[in-house]
Order: structure tokens, then sequence, then C-alpha cells
């Protein structure tokens, strides 16, 4: 085999020719190459640089410490309490599972718990700490760090919980805390704190804004996994403001124990100077501690499904017929529309017909001629359907709404509804149905459509006792709010209130009154007052007492003051399928004796800010 | 006896010195600093320590180096007659991969078990360089010209781009394809077949893609469009681009680029690495890298010129277009301007893998150096 040498030399000659082309085309790549670095490297650094720098800076949101919730007397409601958690990071527990069933061996924990925990990790980083248990005990804590080397990525923390020192009798008015569930982009950059508490209900919900706080930030340097590196720059969090209430915690208690004999049942005590709310009690009750501690799936569904609809805080979301507790609200429109004179007698027979139906008196035998003192006093509903038919519903409407019915009060619970005020425009608007004469009689005796709350009732009875237009109050006034003028004097004629005031303690101390059960007995203050039973469909029935089945039975409703002569306290009773009126009449008394009992045992203390009241005895005397 | 080689088997035999001292140091000392490049970048990444990579990198390269200038004085014969051989063998064991190979990240591409494993596609490369060489070897200029000695190689070329295509490996198909070309061309193969050839391959495409496993197609399109899914596929791309820009013209100096060290470029030690030195060092250190590369191609395409033997020349042509392949391609990639498809940068990449490839190359062309220029042995 030859290899001839020209061919040889051919061959090199264009080897050499063909390298400097693939040359130029290398050449040309590394052109390209070199190009797109200064591209990216000199003509576009200023767009990258910042890049990298949101890269490895992590803004982290500090969450604040929680404000306290005070009673009227500084007794602390909800405070913030130590507690220790514990967390696994993923990255350093390699077998997440493995390392969770020897954690459950000290911290009890199911295999769902565990499952749920393994599926939350995967779903974060793999160097992002995730829950396993929160308010361990201390020895707890101590047994887990003491088997930490066999512990791989778990780390116990030191976080706040909130507290709540009452339990079931203030669970409605100061509510609980939860998780923020979801955020909008607007929202406070806190809420993305995943310690972050916020109110769910009550005034832990109400006042949330001002309990909350301010978030702090810390910036650090963070790799990929989210890791942090270094802290570069902390401001620290503003704990939320205390939030002091009206009520008086103690009484509460005292209250909410002896309400616990009715299944269900509702009541609040204000200041009738005030407007303070001393006492809001709602039975049944919850554990607000157990809530916001973390309440299982299958606990909170009974809690929410429950009959008794525990978590109602009946006292201001509770919504009653009136019944005859409302009668002073129709004796105030007939005499202020001069419908009606006090002397005017009208008879009673038992019976009022109209339009083809007729309305039966509580008195099924009739009350004979009667005027509005003997009316109210003795309930009679005929009288009263007389009163309605004479007004017409617009106008018993405008002084249902006069007397604070049928609108919320403001007094920052967000639970808390306005009810109903009945008028042609509102079935028109809302059942889409014309208004018919015999729904005026109803409104006019407290039944039908008319819808009211324990807190307005109470509302009715402090605006009766002192004729002013007293307003509840929840949130304590600070120092400087407190100075501000009294409530506006109501429209109606001072004369016509003072009737219907005495006309209310006759109803309790008269001989044989309707609301007898609720005198406080000798030697103690007069108590001014009005029962009422709200029918609820089931018919004549419902008046029979024991013998009808509980859930048919009416609820008995009962609204006073006391003292009669110079009133302090203003008080609305609700128990729920009560049947008889005088059970709510027995509730309140029992309520105003041991406000009674407490003001005897500390003099001072007769409000929840009792220092800057007026002389309850002047007040009468302005409004009679 | 007359052998396929004799004609290059007449010179007197060389010393061991003697052989030494025709090796062309110069490309030596740029791969070494290439290496010290790799080590002190593989240091800053570990957040200034030799551990985990760049101690072994450093102890890597060393071996590898005592094994290049032990190629170095093997006779160019050996790789002659071996260049079949290795081939069938490099052929018969990506044949083998779809059926006993491991699979990782979705591809198999490893044979092998525990400790010894390494993937056949790499020994291809070596391979295709070696038989591509020996084929033009034999042939006079006239056939070369032929279409039926341009089948062969293309032959040779196709089967193993398919073989991995299939495993699949697009950047090593990538690579065969631009090395057994870039062969064909130095070889002397007409223009006219390429001219046909980039026509043929224009016209194959739709049918190419059709054949792309979907994480392919879905690199390409992301490539394509990377802001459609900047923490999914565009993640790479993004974070790279990022690290580069960051960068800047003079860098952020060294150990302190944060996208390395807060470990937010992925493949930062591997595939990655240019993007830290680009971060670190800046558009400046970038144009020192290439121009480091291109002395060292350069170089290696003087060290062919200068060479007789024709399969000599070929093999170090070879070896110097598998660097440029890499280089373009990695440098491509991390910056954006092709897919991702996981070639490292040459002897600066930790990895064994690579550089095994690249260091036997690189001998082989040291031996074809010192032995191709005359009929010495």
């Amino acid at each position: 085999m030859s290899f001839p040498g020209d061919d040889d030399r051919r061959k090199r000659g264009q080897f050499t020719r063909r390298s400097l082309l693939l040359g130029g085309a290398q050449a040309t790549g590394f052109l390209l190459v070199g190009w797109r670095l200064f591209d990216l490297q000199v003509a576009e650094s200023d767009r990258y640089a910042p890049l990298a720098d949101e890269n490895r800076i992590s803004l982290q949101v500090l969450a604040p410490k929680r404000g306290r919730i005070l009673d009227g007397y500084g007794r602390v409601l909800a405070d913030n309490q130590e507690t220790f958690r514990v967390t696994i990071t993923p990255s350093l527990a390699r077998n997440v599972g493995g390392v969770l069933r020897r954690v459950s061996r000290i911290v009890p924990l199911s295999d769902d718990e565990i499952a749920r925990i393994v599926a939350r990790t995967r779903k974060q980083g793999r160097h992002v700490a995730t829950t396993i248990a929160t308010d361990l005990t201390f020895e707890q804590v101590a047994k887990l760090n003491l088997y930490a080397p066999s512990l791989p990525g778990i780390k116990t923390e030191f976080a706040w919980r909130r507290r709540y020192h009452d339990g079931a009798a203030l669970s409605h008015v100061v509510g609980f805390v939860g998780s923020v569930e979801r955020f909008g982009i607007d929202d406070d950059a806190v809420v993305r704190s995943p310690d972050l508490r916020i109110g769910k209900s009550g005034a832990e919900l109400g006042f949330d804004a001002d309990l909350r706080g301010t978030g702090g930030t810390q910036k650090s340097e963070v790799d990929a996994h989210g890791r942090i590196v270094r802290h570069l720059e902390t401001v620290d969090p503003v704990a939320g403001a205390d939030v002091a209430l009206t009520i008086d915690a103690e009484l509460q208690r005292r209250v909410v124990d002896r309400m616990e004999s009715a299944r269900r049942s509702a009541a609040v005590v204000l200041d009738v100077t005030t407007g303070n709310i001393i006492t809001m009690a709602s039975v049944p009750g919850f554990d607000p501690a157990a809530i916001a501690g973390g309440i299982s799936v299958a606990d909170w569904e009974k809690l929410s499904a429950s009959e008794d609809n525990p978590l109602l805080n009946r006292a201001v979301a509770g919504l009653y017929a009136p019944g005859s507790t409302f009668l002073v609200v129709t004796a105030l429109a007939a005499l202020g529309e001069g419908v009606v004179s006090l002397e005017e007698r009208i008879v009673c027979n038992g019976k009022y017909q109209y339009g083809g139906q007729v309305y039966s008196c509580s008195n099924p035998a009739g009350h004979g001629p009667i005027t509005l003192h003997d009316a109210i006093r003795s309930s009679c509903e005929v009288f009263f359907c007389e009163m309605s038919a004479r007004l017409g519903i617009r106008r018993i409407a405008d002084a249902a709404r006069a007397l604070g019915f049928g609108a919320t009060s403001d007094i920052g619970l967000t639970e808390e509804k306005p009810g109903v005020v009945p008028d042609p425009d509102w079935k028109r608007g809302n059942l889409n149905a014309g208004w018919l004469g015999g729904e005026t009689l109803l409104t006019g005796i407290g039944q039908g459509y008319l819808q009211v709350t324990p807190l307005q009732l109470a509302s009715l009875a402090a605006r009766i006792a002192s004729g002013r237009d007293v307003a509840p109050v929840l949130r304590k006034p600070t120092a400087s709010e407190s100075v501000t003028a009294a409530f506006r004097k109501l429209s109606f004629d001072a004369g016509y209130l003072e009737a219907v005031r005495q006309a209310m303690v006759a109803a309790v101390n008269d001989a044989s009154a309707s609301a007898e059960k609720a005198r406080l007995g000798e030697g103690k203050p007069l108590v001014a007052g009005k029962t009422g039973l709200s029918d609820i469909g089931a018919g004549a029935a419902e008046r029979a007492g024991d013998a009808v089945e509980w859930a048919k039975r009416g609820h008995a409703l009962f609204i006073g003051y006391e003292p009669a002569d110079a009133p302090r306290y203003a008080i609305a009773a609700v128990i729920e399928h009560g049947g008889n009126s005088e059970a709510a009449a027995i509730l309140a008394r029992d309520i105003l004796a041991l406000i009674d009992d407490r003001d005897a045992r500390a003099p001072g203390r007769s409000g929840a800010d009792g220092g800057d009241k007026l002389p309850a005895g002047g007040l009468l005397h302005e409004a009679g | 006896m007359q052998t396929i080689y004799s004609a290059w088997n007449t010179g007197q035999p060389l010393a061991i010195g003697e052989k030494l001292r025709r090796v062309y140091w110069p490309v030596i000392l740029i791969v070494c600093v290439l290496a010290a490049v790799g080590a002190a970048t593989l240091y800053s990444v570990s957040g200034g320590s030799f551990q985990p990579w760049a101690e072994r990198h450093t102890l890597r390269f060393l071996i590898m180096l005592a094994v290049v200038v032990a190629m170095s004085t093997v006779r160019l014969e050996v790789w002659i007659k071996l260049a079949y051989p290795v081939y069938g063998i490099a052929l018969l064991m990506l044949m083998l991969v779809p059926f006993v190979g491991v699979e990782a990240l979705g591809a198999k591409r490893w044979i092998g078990a525990g400790a010894i494993s390494f993937q056949p596609s790499e020994l291809m490369k070596l391979a295709l360089v070696a038989a591509l060489a020996r084929y033009y070897f034999r042939l006079s200029q006239d056939q070369v010209r032929r279409l039926r000695y341009v089948l062969p190689p293309l032959a040779m070329i196709c089967v193993p781009v398919l073989l991995t295509l299939q495993q699949p490996d697009l950047g090593s198909a990538a690579l065969f394809i631009a090395l057994g070309l870039a062969l064909m061309f130095l070889a002397g193969v007409p223009l006219r077949y390429f001219a046909f050839g980039a026509i043929a391959a224009v016209v194959a495409l739709p049918a190419i893609w059709s054949g792309l496993h979907g994480y392919q197609k879905r690199r390409i399109e992301v490539f394509l469009n990377p802001g459609t899914d900047p923490l999914g596929a565009g993640y790479h791309i993004t974070q790279s681009k990022i690290a580069f820009g960051a960068g800047g013209l003079a860098g952020k100096g060294f150990m302190h680029g944060t996208q390395s060290q807060l470990d937010f470029v992925p493949e930062k030690h591997t595939d990655f690495i240019a993007s830290i030195i680009g971060e670190e060092w800046g558009f400046t250190g970038m144009m020192l890298l290439v121009a480091i590369y291109a002395a060292l191609i350069l170089m290696m395409m003087l060290m062919a010129r200068r060479c007789e033997n024709r399969f000599a020349r070929l093999a170090i042509a070879g070896s110097a277009m598998t660097f440029f392949v890499y280089v373009f391609i990695n440098l491509a990639m991390v910056t954006g301007l092709v897919p991702v498809v996981g070639i490292p940068l040459p002897l600066v990449s930790y990895g064994g893998t690579s550089m095994t490839t690249l260091m036997i190359g690189l001998g082989v062309a040291m031996s074809a150096y010192v032995h191709g220029r005359d009929g010495r042995r």
C-alpha cells in the first residue's frame, strides 16, 4: 500500500485551510458568548443586581404580643401565657415519620396526626420548621431536650398562648382567638406571621385592632432553601394595647352560676346612668381556651352543630319576640300620640276581635274596664290590641325605634344583631307581601315579626328608668372620655314616662301583680318591671306550663330596673322555652339580689366606674 | 510484516526522555491553569472550604495529569489499533444501557454498580474521535470526496446519536454531531455534502421535535420563553442570569457572590459553575476565562497542523473540538443562549466523568503530537 506524498501534502494544505475556517466558526461562537456576557454583565447589570438582593434578603414579620382584656375592676380576663411548642425541620430529621413516632412517646400524637404533619412538611421547604405540637408541659420539654440526640430535627420553641381566666362564664363577651385563615393583599403585613392569632369572636374580635399591636420585621439573609444565614436588621414589634371592659367579672360568674339551671338563657344588666354593661351573660357557654388552643375538627363540629348553640351570644345575637315587655313601648306611643288618656278605661272581656280574628288576653275571663296603668300591671293584651289599632303600625314602629329597637347599639361586638321592627315597608322588602291589619295588633303586643335582643330589652328598661337615651357601653371609657355629657332626654313626655314607670312598679309590687316574683323582699329596694312571654306559634297550649313539651313552650322574658325610686340598674332576662314568664322574673330577681349583695359588701363599687356618676336619686327628679 | 501503520513505523524508537521533551508543555500549563480556576471556584462555592469539592477536584486533576503525561509516551500505533475495537465496545455498551442501565433523574445514562459506574456516552466521545480519525487515516484525498466514503462515517456518528437521544441525553447527542461533523469537515469532505445535510436537517426538524421527550421539549420551550416558568424549569436559567448580571463588570469579588454562597444557583459546582465565576469575577473574569479556553484550542489546532500523520491530526483536532463544544455549549447554556443540556465546563466543573474523558482525549492528542510529526515511535 502506498501513500503518495503529494496527496498527503494536499491533505495537509486542505487541513490548514479547513482548520482556519473551523477556527473562524469557533471564534464566532466565542464572540457570541462574549457578546451575551457583555449584555448580561455590563449592559443590563443594573436590572439583575437588585434581583440578586431580592433573592437573598427575606423579610420576616414578627408577631406582636397581644393586649390583655380586663374587666371593669382591672381583673384580667384574657392574657398571654408562655408556652413551649415543638417543631421539626425535615432536612435535619431525614426520616420525618420515624422521628415523629419517637416523639409521640413523649408528646402523644395519633397516627393520623403524624400523617398530617408529614404531609405538611412535604408541602413546605425542607429547611422550614413545622410545628408538631403546642402547649407542651415543662416535663415534656425537659424530656424532649433530654432525648434530643435521638430526635434529629426536633426543636422546642418558646411561644405565647392566649389564656382565658373565666372559662364559659365570660366566653361570649371575651370571645376567642384563632389563626389567620386568609388575608388580602392590602391587609396589615403582620397577618402573614404564622404566630399571629387574631380575634374570632366577642371582644377579641370587636377590639382586635387595638389588641393586636403592630408587627415587627426582621430582615435576614437567606439561602435558596430559606435557611437564615444571618440577621440584617430587626424592628421590634409593638405589643397590643390592653382593653378594659365594663363587665364585673366576679358578678358575671355568679350570675352565670345562677343561670345554669336554665338550659338556654341570657341576661343583661346595665348601669342606668352610664350605660355600662355590668353583666352580659349567655347560657350555655363554651371554653374559649379549648378553641383558641387549637380545637379538633370533631370537637368544633360538635360545638357548632349543638342544638343549644353554645357559640351564640344570646345577649346580643339571640332574637326573641318581646311579648308583653313590649307593652310599655306601645303604651308610650299611645300616650305620646294622644290616642288614649291616662284615665280612659277600655273594657276587656278576655277577647279582642279584629278582622275575623280573635286575640285572647292573658286573663281569659277578662279584666273588665281597665286603665293603661292597670293594663300594664296586669299585662292586659286586649287593652293594647285596642291601642295598636288606634295607633297604626307606623307610629308603633317609630316609638320602638326611638327606644332602641331595630338597630345595633355598637358596643363593639360584631355578633350584635339589630333585630326587626316590622312595618309595611319592611314586610314588602323582606317578605314581598302587603301589611295586614292583624299584624299591627300582633306587633303592638310584642309578637309577630317583632324581634329584639336581650341587650335591646335592657336598654329599653334603662331608657324608661332614666328618661334618657341610654346607650349600652361594653368597652370601659378611658379617664378622658368618661367626662362626656349625659345621654340626651327621650322625646317622650316626662309625665307619660313617669306613668309607665309607676305601672312597672305596680306590676312587680302590687298584690297579685303579673311580675310579683321579681320582688327582692322585705327591707330591700323596690324593683320595677314587666314580664313577657314570647309566642312561638304553639297556640294556647304554651301557657299551660310544665305539661307542654319543652321545645313548644314560649320564651320567658323580663325587663326591669331597681331601685324603683332611684334607678341604678336596668335588667333584661330571657329564658328560652321558659314556658311561664314568672321564670324570667325569678331569674331577674336573683340577679338583682346578687348585685345588691355585691354593693352591700363593697359600697364604693356601685358601678363599673362608680366614682364619677350622677347621684342616682337626682336622675329620677330630672326625668320626672 | 506490512500493517496499517507500517508506514509510520520506520523511524528510530524514541527514548522516554525524548518523548517527554516532545510533549507540548504550554498546553499542559494551560490545562493546569484551568484546573486551578476550577479548584478556586469550588473552594469559594463551598464557603471557603476545600471540602467537599476543591480538594477532590485537585486530586482528580493531578491523577489525570499524570495519566496524560504517561499516555503521551504511548506509541501512536496503539491508538490506531484500539480505535475501532473501542468504538465497538462503546457502541455495545450504549446499546446495553436501556437494559442494564441505572436510572437517575429520569434518564438512564449510567451502567455498572456501586462505585464503579460510568456513562458509555463518555467513552463514545473518545471512541468517536478515534474511530473517525482511524477511518480517514486510510483514505486518499479522492476517496474522501466520494459519496460512498461519506456514508460510513455518517453512520458512525448517527448510531450513537440516536442511542443517546433515547436515553435521553440531549447534550451528548449534540456533542457527537458537532464533533463528528467537525472531523469530517477537517478530513476534507466536500462542502456540498454539508450544504445538503443542513437542508435535510431543517426538513427533519419537525420529526426530531416530535421524537423528543416531554422534559426535553419543556426545556426548549422554557428556553425560548423563560418567563413562563421562572420557578420551575426556567429557574436554573433565571438564577444563573441573575448571578451573571449581579457580577457586573468587575464582579463581587472572590467568595462574595451571594447567588452561589446562598445556594440560589442550582448545580453551582457542576454545570453552572461559570455563573459563579461570572458573579465573583465579573465580565472581566469571564473574558479572561474564554481567552484561556481559546488559547488552549488554538494551541491544540497548531499541534494538529504540525503533524504529518493524518490520524494524529484528526485525533488532536478532535480533542480540541471536544473542548470547544463543551465550553461553547456550557457558556451558551448558563447565559441562556441554548437550552439546559447538562454539559459541564471543561476542567473547571466538579465531576470525574467529564474530566476523565477530556484528559484521556488530551492524552491521546499529546501522544499523537509526540509521535505523529515524523515516523519515530
